[in-house]
């Protein structure tokens, strides 16, 4: 008797299960974005989607929501070259790409190598390097496809825990993959960013291709935070997933505050000389005697899946 | 009630109108006009952007790419009210009078009428057809391009094969040029025509223009509705007035030696290529640019005008000629065995196949196979039999695999080679160049644009010069690795230079250019835009000391 009640209710879960994983709305990501260029004067002059020599983009298309965020590589600077030309550069055509609907939501490295192939179609000689991280949510299929080429990335929230996030790629430290143009005679060279360690040539070419790339369904609620390095560098997970407990719905108001509150966390903490920043950590760890934060630009771009509303 | 009722037959006869035939549409305009009313209190008025880009006859920008390329011109605009020189445009290939300079220019056609001043075109298609009350044009740079504006009968989203094709001319005018390259909204009064469309064609002429000219958007306001008291009369006599023109060349009684079919693209048709068939046994030049699309032309009415006059035709221009497929090119090699000059630029719609039968036109001097679909070995082919060639165009080719190869047939076969065109050749390697240049000495003109993949560090380009000192035009656009000692052997080794383009390099400094304009006092043709260190003052020093010179700098802002 009791066998057959336990087996009824199994049956009836596993049913009720079944009916609800089809959902057939379609999604979006409210998105709102805040950051801080390293240096303050650059961050006031430039447009709101560039952040020192870091860039990004917020894009819809009627299949797709798809967001971008690049940091330019500091290190060009020393050759008279304007390390946010490049990352802007690429986001704005990245961007376009979106709107004009030249791209597969679920090839997210394709819009990687169509920006890289337009920027070379440019008149402008454009010179410089970035990281790039593109994820794009496919409104029917509620999956989340993600390219990322470098040390920026993305974090998937659920239920007050990261369940997916990206790797970092670096070829040594503080030298992150990136997409770059390089001078005549300098190809495939690559630059590290910050003026903490030397900025040598060495040769590697870093193509779209190498981008990371993942895919996995999303569902309604899911936080995803995607950032330059500024960010993680700067705030640990658990502070970060403090900030987050604090969203209480999906209002583009809610978002855009906490995504302003983290950026000025991680703003304060790069400056403060004693904090044992994620940065100062992995430095240690791999043998550099080294406290604080570290002052970078700080890209973030806070995303919510919600409901598609016209 | 009145708006409802009002709202009720405008649902009503806007369903008629779009399922309506044009047949009906006419018995309905005659009704009016025999003093019946027909109802129709609304018209609304709706302004669209263009939908799709459809056909055009060049552009500057690379296959596939959406920077300076025709596909722009669709959708809102990017750029406008901005002014420069931006990715986001619509930029024809050519500009001014640079190009007819050149040794690789055909003479123009005599008999050409006045009224006609079309070099290139698009075709944009609307999603709504409308009765158009205006067309706006927004030109982001070296605006005034615009001579000619038609509407065409035949909506290109239809299922339907296109029948009765009609082109009706809104607005004609001719080449300006405007005093300031600044943008502008183009918006000239149309004419008003009987027939709704969604399938407009801007022609233009840059020859007065300073630059390339850039379009960012076209719009189309037009009614859905017509208030019919405002109608002209109906057009009975349209196949009287199409024919008119062509009447008089059918009535001549000369032979043609010369015959340029272009300006009437939009009206020939097999038939009227067979009324003309008598006069032109004797013709040497034939122009069909442009002609025959959307069925007018067919293999039939070709075939039958071929075999009557291509036993002595040494010339062929088919530029955009769409109704071209593989068997049209076999009768062009069987029936013109003289044929020295061919060209299919644009026949962005001719199979790979089509063109093995090329080769065997083994007279061909002028080849030009701009934006086609050309392969490897059809390529190869051609040039082992046409030995004779002088003037080759393969720009934006993009379906042959290795440009090396070609260049080094070329340099094996084509030893008289006077201008050859390989913009947007995107694997050419300085060994390529290399054979090129040591082969076919006699080169004039030489077009290397967007060619990314010749480095100067392998010495080619200096190669180049010493090796050419015939050389007049070299286009090295968006070559970034192009230096101060590629320029200073261009000087010292090309003293008849006249065009040269180096756009977009940051390696060629001041000095080398003045040692260039010192040395070549023919050059005529400076491009020097997005050169890093060549900025607006050092360009103005440089056309005071050498005011023959137009030295070029675009802008972005």
């Amino acid at each position: 008797m009791l066998s057959v009640l336990s087996y009824g209710r199994l049956v009836a879960r596993a049913v009720i299960g079944g009916l609800s994983q089809t959902d057939s709305r379609d999604y979006s990501l409210v998105t709102a974005s805040c950051g801080f260029g390293k240096d303050f004067c650059k961050g006031i002059l430039k447009k709101g989607t560039c952040y020192g020599d870091d860039a990004c983009f917020i894009a819809r298309h009627r299949s797709a929501d798809v967001l971008g965020v690049a940091d330019g590589v500091g290190g060009w600077r020393d050759y008279g070259v304007d390390p946010s030309q490049f990352s802007g550069t690429l986001m704005k055509t990245c961007e376009r790409l979106v709107k004009e609907g030249r791209f597969v939501p679920s090839n997210p490295v394709g819009v990687l190598t169509t920006s890289y192939y337009e920027l070379l179609q440019n008149k402008v000689p454009l010179l410089g390097s970035s990281t790039a991280c593109i994820v794009v949510l496919d409104r029917q299929s509620h999956q989340l496809h993600t390219a990322n080429l470098g040390d920026s990335g993305f974090l998937v929230v659920r239920g007050g825990e990261v369940v997916h996030r990206s790797d970092e790629q670096q070829h040594y430290f503080n030298t992150p993959f990136q997409l770059s143009i390089a001078p005549p005679g300098a190809e495939g060279a690559v630059l590290s960013d910050s003026p903490r360690a030397p900025s040598d040539l060495c040769v590697c070419a870093d193509s779209p291709d190498a981008a990371d790339s993942s895919c996995f369904d999303v569902q309604l609620g899911d936080i995803i935070l995607t950032a330059t390095d500024g960010l993680f560098d700067n705030m640990p997970d658990y502070m970060i997933l403090q900030e987050l407990k604090k969203l209480k719905n999906s209002n583009y108001e809610s978002i855009q505050k906490a995504a302003r509150s983290i950026a000025e966390q991680a703003h304060v903490l790069a400056y403060d000389p004693n904090y044992m920043s994620p940065f100062a950590q992995f430095a240690c760890d791999n043998g550099l005697n080294v406290r604080g934060g570290k002052p970078d630009d700080i890209t973030v771009l806070l995303s919510i899946v919600a409901e598609y509303t016209d | 009630m009145l708006t409802l009722l009002s709202m009720f037959y405008y649902i009503c006869l806007r369903r008629r109108s779009r399922s309506g035939t044009r047949g009906e549409a006419l018995t309905s305009r005659r009704a009016v006009e025999s003093g019946q009313r027909a109802v129709l209190p609304i018209s609304v008025e709706v302004e669209q952007y263009a939908k799709e880009v459809l056909d055009f006859s060049s552009h500057y920008g690379s296959e596939n790419s959406m920077s300076y390329t025709m596909w722009n011109l669709a959708g809102v605009p990017n750029v406008y009210p901005s002014s420069g020189d931006f990715t986001q445009t619509a930029v024809f290939r050519a500009y001014g009078t640079w190009w007819e300079q050149c040794a690789s220019a055909p003479p123009p056609f005599r008999r050409t009428p006045k009224a006609f001043h079309s070099q290139d075109y698009i075709e944009l298609g609307f999603e709504e057809p409308v009765y158009p009350t205006a067309v706006e044009v927004l030109e982001t740079y070296y605006p005034g391009t615009i001579v000619q504006i038609l509407a065409c009968s035949h909506n290109p989203f239809s299922q339907n094969p296109p029948t009765d094709v009609r082109w009706e001319v809104l607005w004609s005018g001719e080449p300006t040029k405007v005093l300031t390259p600044q943008a502008r909204q183009f918006s000239p009064t149309i004419k008003h025509i009987g027939f709704p469309t969604n399938l407009l064609r801007l022609e233009v002429n840059s020859s007065l223009l300073d630059y390339y000219t850039e379009l960012d958007a076209v719009i189309l306001r037009g009614l859905i509705q017509l208030i019919l008291s405002h109608l002209t009369l109906p057009d009975l006599c349209r196949l009287a007035q199409s024919c008119k023109l062509l009447h008089q060349h059918c009535c001549d009684p000369l032979q043609y030696t010369q015959l340029s079919l272009q300006p009437y693209w939009g009206r020939l048709s097999d038939a009227s290529l067979g009324h003309l068939q008598g006069r032109c046994t004797l013709l040497q030049r034939l122009n069909l640019s442009w002609t025959g699309n959307r069925g007018a032309l067919t293999l039939t009415g070709f075939s039958s005008f071929m075999k009557a006059c291509g036993l002595s035709l040494g010339c062929l221009e088919l530029s955009c000629c769409h109704f071209l497929n593989e068997p049209c090119l076999e009768v062009i090699s069987q029936t013109c065995p003289a044929l020295q000059d061919l060209n299919l630029s644009s026949c962005d719609r001719l199979q790979p196949q089509a063109f093995a039968h090329i080769s065997k036109l083994t007279r061909l001097r002028r080849l030009v196979l701009y934006r086609t679909k050309i392969e490897q070995t059809a390529i190869l082919s051609i040039l082992t039999f046409c030995i004779e060639l002088k003037h080759l165009n393969l720009g934006s080719c993009v379906r042959i695999e290795d440009y090396d190869v070609v260049a080094s047939m070329l340099a094996a076969r084509c030893r008289s080679l006077c201008s050859l065109d390989l913009w947007r050749c995107r694997n050419l390697t300085d060994r390529g160049l290399a054979e090129l240049v040591s082969g076919c000495r006699m080169l004039e003109e030489l077009d290397l644009g967007w060619c990314p993949t010749l480095q100067s560090s392998t010495g080619c380009f200096q190669q180049l010069a010493r090796c050419l000192p015939r050389l007049r035009k070299l286009f090295l656009t968006a070559n970034r690795t192009v230096c101060d000692s590629d320029v200073e052997e261009l000087a010292g080794s090309c003293p008849s230079l006249q065009h040269l383009d180096i756009l977009g390099t940051r390696l060629v400094s001041a000095a080398s250019l003045k040692k260039l304009l010192q040395s070549c006092p023919r050059l005529l043709l400076l491009d020097v835009s997005f050169c890093s260190q060549i900025d607006m003052r050092v360009v103005q020093e440089l056309s005071s000391l050498f005011p023959k010179v137009a030295i070029k700098k675009s802008f972005t802002q």
